[in-house]
C-alpha cells in the first residue's frame, strides 16, 4: 500500500513538475485566464450586464412607482460564470491533456514506464491527479476576483451554492481530462489526442439534444450521459447523487480504459 | 541468470528474432553483437519486459520476463535504444524520480542517485536541465538511470552510441567495473567494444544467434589463427595450382583490387600452423612467378563478425577462383570456408591491429 502511495506520489510530482515547466501549459492558463477574465467583466460591467440591468430596473420601478423586481445578484452571476467557464474548459482542457500519454510514447519514456515496477493504474492515477492538480492552480486567481464581487454583493451569497458549483465545474473538468487522458493512450501524435478529445467531449457535452431525438429508452439513457445536463445541475446549487454518479463514472472510465490500453500496448506492441 | 530458450518474435510474416537461446551467468558480462537490424533491440525488449514474444521462454533471475513481469522489472536496470529522458528535469531531479518508481526506499535514495551520479561521470551536470544536455550526456544520464536502483541485472541497448572516445572508454571501464556484482547484457554493433568489455559474445544475424563463445576463442576457432597475403605476378591458374597444393592451405583467393593485369593480390587462409610464409614464398619462385609482396594477417573478431554475418555474395574477384560456399550461418562449429566473404567490406590493414573503434553497419 506504501508503495503504491508513493508510486502513484512519484508520477504525481513529475506530472505536476512538467507542466509547470511547460511554456505550453502557461500558454494555455494565460489564454484562459485572459478569455476568462473578459466573460466575467462582460457579465458584471457589459452593456447588457448584470449590474447595468440591475439598475435600469430600479430605475423603471422608482419611475413606475412600483417595488423593484427582485434579482438574486449572486447567484445570477455565479450561473452565468460558471455556465461560460464551462464552455470554455471544453476548449482548454484537451490541450492540457493531450500530451499525458502521446507525449510519453513519443519520447520513449513510457519505455521506461512500462519496463519500471509500477503498474498502468497507478501512473494513470498520477497523471489524473498531476494535471487535476494544474487545472486546480489555474482556477485560483479566478477564485479572487469572485471572492470579491462575492463580498460586495446584496442580497449576501449562499456559500453552499457556490462550494457546490465549483465542484460542479472541478468533477467536470476530471471528467474530461479522464477522458482526454484515455484519447492521449491511444496515440503518439498531441495534435491528433487534442482534436479526437475535443470531440469526443463536444459529443458526450449536448448529447441530450442528440437524445432527444433518438426518443424512447435509448434516447433517455443517452440523456443521462450529458455533461452539460449534469454540470447545470450542479452549477445551480442542485446537489444531485446522479450527476456526482455521472462524473465519477467518467473519471474511474478514463483511469480505466487508460490502464487497459497502456497493458494491451504490452501484448500487441509492434 | 538470464536464461533465453527458442526465442522468437515475429511482426506479420517476418520474423525478427528466431529460434534465440543462451544463456548469461551471474555476475558476467554478455556481448549482444550484430549487424543493424539483426534482431538485437527485439530480444534486449523482450528480456526488459517491454514486447512480448511470440514463441520460446525468457526468464532473468528464474522469473518469466512476460508473465511475471512485476518480479522481473525490480530486478532490472534497462537502457532502451533511445536513453528515455524528460528534457525538462534536472539530471538529480530525473534520478530521483527514476529511483522513486524503481522502488528504492527514500532513505536510500540520495546515496544511490550520488552514486549513479558518480559512476557516469555527471557531478558536473548534477543539477542541469537534461533538455541542455549534448547527446553523449544524455546516453550517459540513460546510463545512470539503468543502474540508479542497483539491479541486480542490467540491459543496455548500445551503451555507448553517440559518446566520444574518451567517453567511450569510460563508459566501457563503468561496465567492466558493473561485472561481479551484476550480470550485464549489452549490445553493440562496435566490435572492439565487445573483446574489451564482454566476457562472453553472441553473434546474432538476421534474427539468429550464430555463435556464443568468450571473444578470443571465437577468434581462435572460427580462423584457426592466421593466413598471408601476397602481391603475385603470373598467371591465375598457376598460382592457384601451386599454392593450393600446399599443406596447410585451406583456400586461396584473389582479392580484387586495381592492380594492373597478371597482378593478383592473394590471401591465403591457413588451416592450421603447418603453413609458413617460407612455403609459399618457395612454391611461388618454384613456379616461376613473381612475388612482389608477402604478408601475415591476422584473422580479428571484425573477421570473424563478417564471415558469420555476410550472406549476400561478396563482390566477384575478376577471375574465377576456388572459393568454396559463402559462409553460411551454421559455421560456429566448423571453419568458415570462406575469408573472401569479408574482403568487400574489410580493409586489409585493419586486421593487422586492433582497430580503435571499427564501426561496421
Amino acid at each position: 500500500m506504501q508503495t503504491i502511495l508513493s508510486n502513484i506520489l512519484a508520477i504525481y510530482r513529475k506530472e505536476l513538475q512538467s507542466y509547470f515547466a511547460s511554456p505550453l501549459a502557461y500558454t494555455v492558463a494565460g489564454v484562459f485566464w485572459l478569455i476568462a477574465g473578459i466573460f466575467f467583466a462582460g457579465i458584471l460591467f457589459g452593456e447588457q450586464g448584470l449590474i447595468g440591468q440591475a439598475a435600469s430596473s430600479d430605475l423603471r420601478a422608482q419611475q413606475f412607482g412600483f417595488s423593484p423586481f427582485p434579482i438574486d445578484m449572486p447567484y445570477t452571476f455565479l450561473q452565468f460564470f460558471l455556465g461560460t467557464l464551462g464552455s470554455l474548459v471544453l476548449f482548454i482542457l484537451p490541450v492540457l491533456s493531450m500530451g499525458l500519454y502521446a507525449e510519453e510514447r513519443k519520447r520513449g519514456t513510457l519505455e521506461l514506464l512500462a519496463t519500471s515496477p509500477i503498474t498502468n493504474w497507478m501512473v494513470a492515477i498520477g497523471k489524473l491527479l498531476g494535471v487535476v492538480t494544474f487545472f486546480m492552480t489555474m482556477l485560483l486567481p479566478l477564485l479572487i476576483y469572485e471572492a470579491i464581487v462575492f463580498n460586495a454583493s446584496n442580497p449576501p451569497f449562499n456559500f453552499t451554492t457556490v462550494l457546490v458549483a465549483h465542484l460542479g465545474l472541478l468533477l467536470l473538468a476530471a471528467a474530461i481530462l479522464s477522458l482526454g487522458m484515455f484519447v492521449s493512450s491511444l496515440t503518439d501524435s498531441t495534435i491528433l489526442a487534442a482534436i479526437f478529445t475535443f470531440a469526443l467531449i463536444l459529443l458526450l457535452w449536448g448529447i441530450d439534444l442528440v437524445a432527444k431525438s433518438v426518443g424512447g429508452v435509448m434516447g433517455k439513457a443517452l440523456g443521462h450521459l450529458s455533461l452539460l445536463k449534469h454540470y447545470t445541475n450542479l452549477v445551480q446549487g442542485v446537489l444531485d447523487v446522479s450527476s456526482l454518479v455521472l462524473f465519477a463514472s467518467y473519471i474511474i472510465l478514463g483511469v480505466f480504459l487508460t490502464a487497459q490500453s497502456i497493458e494491451a500496448l504490452r501484448f500487441q506492441r509492434t | 541468470m538470464i536464461d533465453v530458450e527458442h526465442l522468437s518474435k515475429r511482426y506479420g510474416a517476418t520474423a525478427a528474432i528466431e529460434d534465440v537461446t543462451f544463456q548469461v551467468a551471474p555476475g558476467e558480462i554478455l556481448g549482444f553483437l550484430g549487424p543493424n537490424g539483426a534482431g538485437k533491440t527485439t530480444t534486449m525488449r523482450i528480456l526488459a519486459g517491454y514486447l512480448p514474444a511470440s514463441a520460446g521462454t525468457a526468464r532473468v533471475a528464474g522469473y518469466e520476463v512476460h508473465e511475471q513481469s512485476m518480479a522481473v522489472r525490480q530486478r532490472i536496470g534497462y537502457l532502451p535504444e533511445n536513453p528515455p529522458l524528460y528534457p525538462e528535469m534536472t539530471v538529480a531531479g530525473f534520478l530521483n524520480f527514476v529511483a522513486q518508481i524503481k522502488g528504492v526506499n527514500a532513505g536510500d535514495r540520495p546515496q544511490r542517485i550520488q552514486s549513479a551520479i558518480d559512476r557516469c561521470g555527471l557531478t558536473e551536470k548534477r543539477q542541469s536541465l537534461i533538455r541542455k544536455l549534448s547527446k553523449g550526456y544524455r546516453q550517459r544520464v540513460g546510463i545512470a538511470q539503468a543502474i540508479v536502483h542497483d539491479p541486480p541485472v542490467i540491459i543496455l541497448d548500445e551503451p555507448t552510441v553517440g559518446l566520444d572516445p574518451r567517453q567511450i572508454i569510460e563508459v566501457r571501464n563503468l561496465i567492466k567495473q558493473l561485472a561481479g556484482n551484476h550480470t550485464v547484457i549489452l549490445s553493440t554493433h562496435i566490435l572492439p567494444e565487445v573483446s574489451m568489455t564482454c566476457s562472453r559474445v553472441a553473434i546474432i544475424n538476421q534474427g539468429r544467434i550464430v555463435a556464443t563463445n568468450t571473444p578470443d576463442s571465437l577468434t581462435h576457432q572460427l580462423t584457426q589463427g592466421s593466413g598471408y597475403e601476397l602481391e603475385v605476378e603470373g598467371d591465375w591458374d598457376t598460382i592457384q595450382r601451386s599454392l593450393q597444393s600446399l599443406t596447410g592451405v585451406r583456400s586461396v583467393v584473389a582479392v580484387p583490387t586495381d592492380l594492373p593485369e597478371h597482378h593478383y593480390k592473394v590471401r591465403v587462409a591457413a588451416a592450421d600452423v603447418s603453413l609458413s610464409g617460407r612455403a609459399l614464398a618457395n612454391a611461388i619462385v618454384a613456379a616461376d612467378l613473381g612475388l612482389h609482396e608477402l604478408r601475415r594477417v591476422q584473422a580479428s573478431l571484425e573477421e570473424v563478425f563478417l564471415q558469420l554475418t555476410t550472406t549476400e555474395q561478396p563482390l566477384e574477384p575478376t577471375e574465377p577462383t576456388n572459393s568454396g560456399s559463402p559462409a553460411n550461418h551454421g559455421a560456429a562449429a566448423q571453419p568458415a570456408s570462406d575469408p573472401s566473404a569479408s574482403v568487400a567490406e574489410v580493409d586489409p590493414d585493419a586486421n593487422s591491429d586492433q582497430p580503435s573503434s571499427g564501426a561496421i553497419g
